[in-house]
C-alpha cells in the first residue's frame, strides 16, 4: 500500500460493535485512567472515568483549569494513551493501537481543533486542508479541500499563508481541516479561546452548523458555560473525575 | 510524485531556512574535499599530459659521471634520434666577482628533442653557442647580468648570450640548489668543469618510434647494461620525485579535508537537530493529521536530501572550479601547469564522503523527529530522550564506512589510517572535554554581577550547544596551533643547530690536488676556521647478498639507498658524529678486501647484517664488500655524513674528488667564497644558509597548502558557531527582554554576549593549545626526530588571533539582540 494512505487499522485492534443499532456509540470509555510520572511524583490527570458518547451528538465538557478536560480529549482523540482503562472510538480499541495505528485510525475518523489553530505555517490554508485528504489517499483533495474552505467562508483565502490570515481565519481553516475527510467525531479543545468575542460567536455558529451538516459527533472542550449550553450534553470533570453528566 | 516528497517540497518552499547551516556545512566539506582532490587531480594530469616535454623525449637514459660508451652511443643510436645533456653544480661569477652556486646544464645541437627553448628578447643568439652562457633571470638579477657580460664558470669565461625564459625539460630533473646556466656541449668540454671524479649527471633523451613501449625499452636496456650504473624512465614517469610529492602533499590535505568535513557534520547535526525541534509542532500536526511516523521521518529525509543535495552539488562546482581558481590565482607559482578539466573520480569521492557524513550526522535527529508524539500539538511533550540501538549502530556504521571509504581510496592507506584515528580520537577527546566544559561550567559559583552570571549561564543552559562548539572550534584551533608549534619547532631546530654545528659551507668536486690551496684560501681570510675533507664517489648499490637489485620487484619502506645513486667515501677510522652500533670497524691500516660499514637505519631497512655481502658500482665497476660495522649517524649536525663507507684500499683507485666541510666563522661567506672561488676555481661551494634558505621555500609552500587546508576546517567551525548563535536567538532575545525590563543598556546587552564568547574562546584556545602542542610534539620529536622548541608566542598569536575570529562572530551574530524592542517582543509574545 502507497505510503499516506489509509489502510485498515492495525491487526491487533480489536473491531468492537454496538450493541444497539439505532444509536451507535462512538466513544465507549471505561474505567479511564491517565497518570504521569512514577511513585511521589506521580501526577493523577484521570481518574477512573467512564464515558460513553452517541453518533451525531454534541457534548461540552467543561471544568476548571487542571480538571483534566484536554487530557480526556487527548485520549479519546488517541493523542495520548491511557495508563489503564479501556478506550473504544469509532469501533476500535484505542488501548491496543501502535502509535502509528493510532494515526492511521484518526483519518477519516477523528477531526481536532485546538486553541492555538496550529495551521502548517509553511503550508497554504488550501494546503493545509488538502493533507489529511492526501494522507488518507481520498479521491480529489484539492477540489474537496476548496469545496471545505468555502463552506467556512474562505474562497477569497486559499493562497495565504497561515501568517497572513487572522485568527479568525485561522480557526476556520482549522475547523475546515478537521472536517474535510467528514470524521465521525470532531474534537474541539478551546476554539474559541483565542478569537475576540464576536469571532469567536462566529467561528461557534461554525463548528455548530459544520458538525451537523456532516452528522459529525461534537466534542466540545470549553469554560464558556454559554457556548456549552449549545451542545446537547453537559460533562463537568474536576479533579481527573467525571463530576456531573446532563442531558439538555 | 511521492506524497511525503510532495509534502516536504511544499513545507520547503517557506520552511527550508532553517537548514541553511546544513547547506553550507556540507558546502564547505565538500568543497574542501572536491578542491583539495580536483587540484591534485589536475597536477598529476598536467605532469602525465606534459610527460614527453618534462622528459625530453619518450625515454631518458641516465648515468652519473660518466658518458656513454660508444657500444652504449651505438645501442641508443638503434632505439631513436637522441640527444646529450650534462648538468652538474658549479659556480659562476660575474663582473662584480662575488661567486654564486648554480646548475650547470650543458646541451647538444640536438636539444630539446620535444618542446621549444625559449630566451628573453634581447637574446645575442637563439641559444648559447661556444663560449656563451644563457642565464636564468633570477641569477641575471642577482649578478646584474644582461647579454654581452661576461660569466665566469670555474677557470672559463664566458658572455652571456641570452635569458632563459622556458626551458622545457627543467622540471624533469628534479631539485635544483642554483639558478639555471645553459652551455653547448663544447663549451662544457673547454671550460674545463669537468674532471675526474666531478659530480655530473648525463642524461641521453630518445624519440621512440611510434607505438614503441618506453617503459619495456628502458628496462630491456637496465637489464642490458646492468652492472653500468643506468637509470631509465619513461614519458609516463616524467616527474617521478613531483608526481611522489604532489600525490603525497595531495593526500595529506584532502585528509585535512576529511578534518574539515567531521567539523562541518558537527554542524550538520546541530542544523538539523535545531531545524527538526523547530518543526515539533508541525511533526505532531502531521501525525495528528494521520502521518504515520515513518512517512514523517521520509517527508523530513527528503527536505535534509534536497538540501543535502543542493549544499554538497555546490560544493562540488566549487571543488571542481578549484584547479581553475588555482591556475589564475597562482599559475606561475605552481611547478607545474594543472590540466584544466573535471575530474569525475575526486568529485564523486568528495560527494560519496559528504553524503555519508551528512547522514551520519543527521540520523539521531531524524529520530528523535520520528518519535515526537501527536500529543506534543498539546503541549511541549519531548521526543523519547533514550537512545535507540538501532540508530546508534547506523551511525557507528555510517562512520564506520566513511573511514574505510577514506582509507580505501588513500594513496597511502597506512597514512589514511593514521590520520583518521588520530582525527577520530582528538575529536572523541574534543567531545569529552566539551562534556567536561558544559558540567564545570553548571557548577561554578553564581556571580553577584548579572552579566556574567548570565554569560556563564549561557554556556550551560538547556539548549546550549557549548560542547559542539568545542569540537568544532576545537579542531580547528588544534590544527592551527599544533602547525604553528611544528612550523616554527622545525625553524628553531634548523636556526639553531646550524650556526652551531653545521658548516657554513661545503665544497664539492674538489680535486685532491687542489686541496692544498683550498685549505690555504679558507685559511687566510677565515683563519681559525675547521675543515673536514673526505673522499667522495658517486656509486649505486647493485646487489644485496649476490641478489640483484634489478631483480627486486618491490623495494621494502626506508630503501632509499638502493634508489639511484649515492655518494660513498671510504675512512681510516670511524667519521665524526659516527657511533658503531654493531661489529668493528677495521683496522686504520686495513688493507684487505673491501668492507663497508652501513648506516644502522639503512641496514635494518635492507634486512643487512654483519657479514653480510653489498655490492656497489662505482664508474661502472662493481665493488664487493662485506659489512663490516653498523653505524648510527648524528644527522642533526648537518655535517659530512655518508650512509656507504668502505675500508681504504681498492676503491682508492677510483678516480675521485673531495667533499669538503668548511667550518669557518659567521658573516665570512661572502670573503670564504671569493677567496675559494679566486684560488681553486674548479671548487664549487654550496652555502648551508641558501640550501637552508630554499629548503625553507619549498617548507613555506607546503605549509602555506596545509594552513588553507586547515582554513577550511576552521570555516566550518565558523559555520557551526554560527548556527549555534542562530539556533540559540530565540532563548537569547528572551533574556534581552526582560533584561531591558529591568533597565540593562545595549551595552550592557552587548557585553554580556561579550563575556560569553571570550570565556567560550578561552576555553576552546586551552583546550586546542593542549592538543595542538600535543599533536605537535609528536610530530616533532617522534616523527622528525628533533628537539621540541615551538615559539610559544607564535602559537599564542595563532590561538588569540582565533578567539578573536570567534568573538567576533558570535557578538555579530547576537546583534539583533541589541535591536529587541520589548513592547514588541511581549505584544508578540
Amino acid at each position: 500500500m502507497p505510503r499516506g494512505q489509509a489502510g485498515p487499522p492495525a491487526r491487533n485492534a480489536r473491531i468492537v460493535t454496538s450493541s444497539s443499532p439505532a444509536a451507535t456509540t462512538v466513544i465507549d470509555a471505561r474505567n479511564v485512567r491517565l497518570t504521569y510520572g512514577t511513585g511521589d511524583a506521580a501526577v493523577h490527570v484521570l481518574r477512573d472515568v467512564s464515558l460513553s458518547v452517541l453518533a451525531a451528538e454534541t457534548v461540552a465538557l467543561l471544568g476548571p483549569s487542571g480538571s483534566g478536560k484536554s487530557s480526556l480529549m487527548a485520549v479519546l482523540s488517541g493523542l495520548e494513551r491511557a495508563t489503564a482503562g479501556r478506550v473504544l472510538v469509532a469501533g476500535l480499541d484505542f488501548g491496543t493501537l501502535t502509535e502509528d495505528a493510532l494515526a492511521v485510525a484518526r483519518r477519516g475518523r477523528v477531526g481536532v481543533v485546538l486553541q492555538a489553530f496550529h495551521l502548517l505555517p509553511t503550508m497554504t490554508a488550501l494546503e493545509n486542508v488538502a493533507v489529511p485528504l492526501e494522507l488518507a489517499g481520498a479521491p480529489d483533495p484539492w477540489g474537496r479541500a476548496e469545496a471545505e474552505l468555502a463552506a467556512v467562508g474562505l474562497s477569497h483565502r486559499l493562497h495565504h499563508y497561515p501568517s497572513q490570515l487572522s485568527g479568525g481565519e485561522q480557526q476556520r481553516t482549522a475547523v475546515a481541516r478537521a472536517l474535510a475527510p467528514a470524521p465521525a467525531l470532531l474534537f474541539a479543545d478551546e476554539p474559541t479561546g483565542n478569537l475576540d468575542a464576536a469571532t469567536g460567536a462566529v467561528v461557534a455558529d461554525l463548528l455548530f452548523d459544520r458538525a451537523a451538516r456532516a452528522g459529525a459527533t461534537l466534542f466540545l472542550i470549553t469554560h464558556d458555560e454559554e457556548l456549552a449550553r449549545r451542545c446537547g450534553r453537559v460533562v463537568r470533570l474536576a479533579d481527573g473525575r467525571i463530576v456531573s453528566d446532563q442531558v439538555a | 510524485m511521492n506524497l511525503a516528497l510532495r509534502l516536504a517540497l511544499r513545507d520547503l518552499r517557506r520552511g527550508g531556512r532553517g537548514l541553511a547551516l546544513l547547506a553550507l556545512c556540507l558546502f564547505l566539506g565538500t568543497a574542501a574535499l572536491a578542491g583539495i582532490a580536483s587540484l591534485s587531480a589536475a597536477m598529476l594530469a598536467g605532469l602525465e599530459a606534459d610527460g614527453r616535454r618534462i622528459l625530453g623525449g619518450d625515454l631518458e637514459l641516465r648515468v652519473s659521471q660518466r658518458r656513454a660508451t660508444p657500444a652504449e652511443r651505438y645501442a641508443m643510436a638503434r632505439l631513436g634520434p637522441g640527444s646529450e645533456t650534462v648538468t652538474m653544480r658549479t659556480m659562476a661569477r660575474g663582473t662584480s666577482g662575488e661567486p654564486v652556486l648554480v646548475s650547470l646544464k650543458a646541451v647538444d645541437a640536438a636539444w630539446p628533442l620535444v618542446g621549444r627553448y625559449v630566451q628573453a628578447a634581447g637574446a645575442a643568439a637563439p641559444r648559447p653557442g661556444r663560449d656563451q652562457a644563457a642565464v636564468a633571470t633570477v641569477l641575471a638579477d642577482r649578478l646584474g647580468l644582461k647579454v654581452g657580460d661576461p660569466l665566469r664558470l670555474g677557470a672559463a669565461t664566458l658572455r652571456v648570450s641570452g635569458i632563459v625564459a622556458d626551458e622545457p625539460d627543467q622540471l624533469g630533473e628534479g631539485f635544483a640548489l642554483g639558478p639555471r646556466v645553459l652551455v653547448s656541449a663544447d663549451t662544457l668540454d673547454r671550460a674545463g668543469l669537468v674532471q675526474p671524479g666531478s659530480l655530473y649527471e648525463v642524461r641521453y633523451h630518445l624519440i621512440l618510434p611510434r607505438g614503441a613501449d618506453g617503459k619495456a625499452a628502458g628496462e630491456r636496456w637496465v637489464a642490458r647494461f646492468r652492472d653500468a650504473g643506468w637509470s631509465a624512465t619513461p614519458a609516463e614517469e616524467a616527474g617521478r620525485g613531483l608526481r611522489r610529492g604532489i600525490g603525497q602533499l595531495g593526500q595529506f590535505l584532502l585528509l585535512m579535508g576529511l578534518a574539515a568535513l567531521a567539523v562541518a557534520g558537527v554542524g550538520v547535526g546541530s542544523g538539523v537537530a535545531a531545524y527538526l525541534a523547530a518543526k515539533t509542532r508541525t511533526i505532531a500536526v502531521l501525525k495528528v493529521l494521520g502521518a504515520r511516523a515513518g512517512f514523517v521521518a521520509g517527508v523530513f529525509l527528503a527536505q535534509l536530501a534536497v538540501v543535502a543535495g543542493a549544499g554538497t552539488l555546490a560544493g562540488l562546482a566549487l571543488g571542481a572550479a578549484v584547479p581553475w581558481i588555482v591556475a589564475a590565482v597562482a599559475g606561475d607559482a605552481l611547478p607545474i601547469v594543472p590540466r584544466l578539466a573535471l575530474y569525475p573520480r575526486p568529485l564523486l569521492l568528495a560527494a560519496a564522503l559528504s553524503v555519508i557524513a551528512a547522514l551520519a550526522f543527521s540520523l539521531p535527529a531524524l529520530a528523535r523527529a520520528r518519535a515526537v508524539p501527536a500529543a506534543a500539538m498539546l503541549r511541549d511533550a519531548l521526543a523519547p530522550a533514550e537512545r535507540s540501538v538501532r540508530v546508534t549502530l547506523a551511525v557507528v556504521g555510517l562512520a564506520a564506512l566513511l573511514v574505510a571509504l577514506a582509507i580505501w581510496t588513500a594513496n597511502d592507506r597506512g597514512l589514511a589510517a593514521s590520520f583518521a584515528g588520530a582525527t577520530a580520537a582528538l575529536l572523541g577527546v574534543l567531545w569529552l572535554l566539551g562534556i567536561g566544559v558544559r558540567r564545570t561550567v553548571a557548577r561554578l559559583p553564581h556571580s553577584r554581577r548579572p552579566l556574567i552570571r548570565l554569560a556563564v549561564a549561557n554556556l550551560h543552559r538547556p539548549g546550549a550547544q557549548t560542547d559542539r562548539l568545542v569540537v568544532a572550534l576545537g579542531l580547528g584551533f588544534s590544527l592551527f596551533a599544533a602547525l604553528a608549534a611544528i612550523d616554527t619547532s622545525l625553524s628553531a631546530a634548523i636556526e639553531q643547530t646550524a650556526p652551531t654545528k653545521a658548516p657554513r659551507f661545503f665544497a664539492i668536486d674538489l680535486q685532491p690536488d687542489d686541496y692544498p690551496a683550498f685549505a690555504r684560501a679558507v685559511r687566510r681570510v677565515s683563519p681559525g676556521a675547521r675543515i673536514e675533507a673526505t673522499p667522495s664517489l658517486r656509486g649505486s648499490v647493485v646487489a644485496l647478498n649476490g641478489r640483484r637489485v634489478a631483480d627486486m620487484k618491490d623495494l621494502p619502506p626506508g630503501a632509499w639507498v638502493l634508489r639511484g645513486d649515492r655518494t660513498v667515501t671510504w675512512a681510516p677510522t670511524v667519521p665524526p658524529r659516527n657511533e658503531v652500533v654493531a661489529g668493528r670497524w677495521w683496522p686504520r691500516d686495513y688493507r684487505g678486501p673491501p668492507l663497508v660499514s652501513i648506516e644502522d637505519r639503512a641496514a635494518e631497512a635492507l634486512g643487512l647484517k654483519i657479514g653480510d655481502r653489498v655490492t656497489v658500482s662505482v664508474l661502472g665497476v662493481d665493488v664487493d664488500a662485506r659489512v663490516a660495522a653498523l653505524r648510527r649517524i648524528d644527522w642533526g649536525g648537518l655535517g659530512l655524513n655518508f650512509a656507504i663507507v668502505f675500508s681504504p684500499g681498492l676503491i682508492e683507485e677510483a678516480p675521485h674528488a673531495l667533499l669538503a666541510g668548511v667550518y669557518s666563522a659567521g658573516g665570512r661567506d661572502g670573503v670564504v667564497a671569493r677567496s675559494v672561488a679566486a684560488a681553486v676555481p674548479s671548487a664549487t661551494m654550496i652555502r648551508v644558509g641558501d640550501v637552508i634558505g630554499r629548503l625553507g621555500e619549498v617548507l613555506a609552500q607546503v605549509a602555506l597548502a596545509v594552513r588553507v587546508a586547515a582554513g577550511a576546517t576552521v570555516a566550518a567551525g565558523i559555520a557551526v558557531l554560527a548556527g549555534a548563535v542562530a539556533a540559540s536567538g530565540r532563548a537569547r532575545r528572551a533574556d534581552a527582554v526582560v533584561l531591558r525590563l529591568v533597565g540593562a543598556t545595549r551595552a550592557q546587552l552587548l557585553g554580556a554576549q561579550a563575556i560569553e564568547y571570550l570565556l567560550l574562546s578561552a576555553v576552546i584556545a586551552a583546550i586546542a593549545a593542549a592538543a595542538g602542542l600535543g599533536a605537535a610534539w609528536y610530530a616533532v620529536v617522534q616523527v622528525f626526530e628533533l628537539p621540541f622548541r615551538p615559539d610559544g608566542w607564535a602559537v599564542a598569536g595563532t590561538l588569540l588571533a582565533s578567539a578573536a575570529v570567534t568573538v567576533a562572530v558570535g557578538v555579530a551574530g547576537s546583534l539583533p539582540v541589541l535591536r529587541v524592542r520589548p513592547a514588541q517582543a511581549l505584544r508578540d509574545a
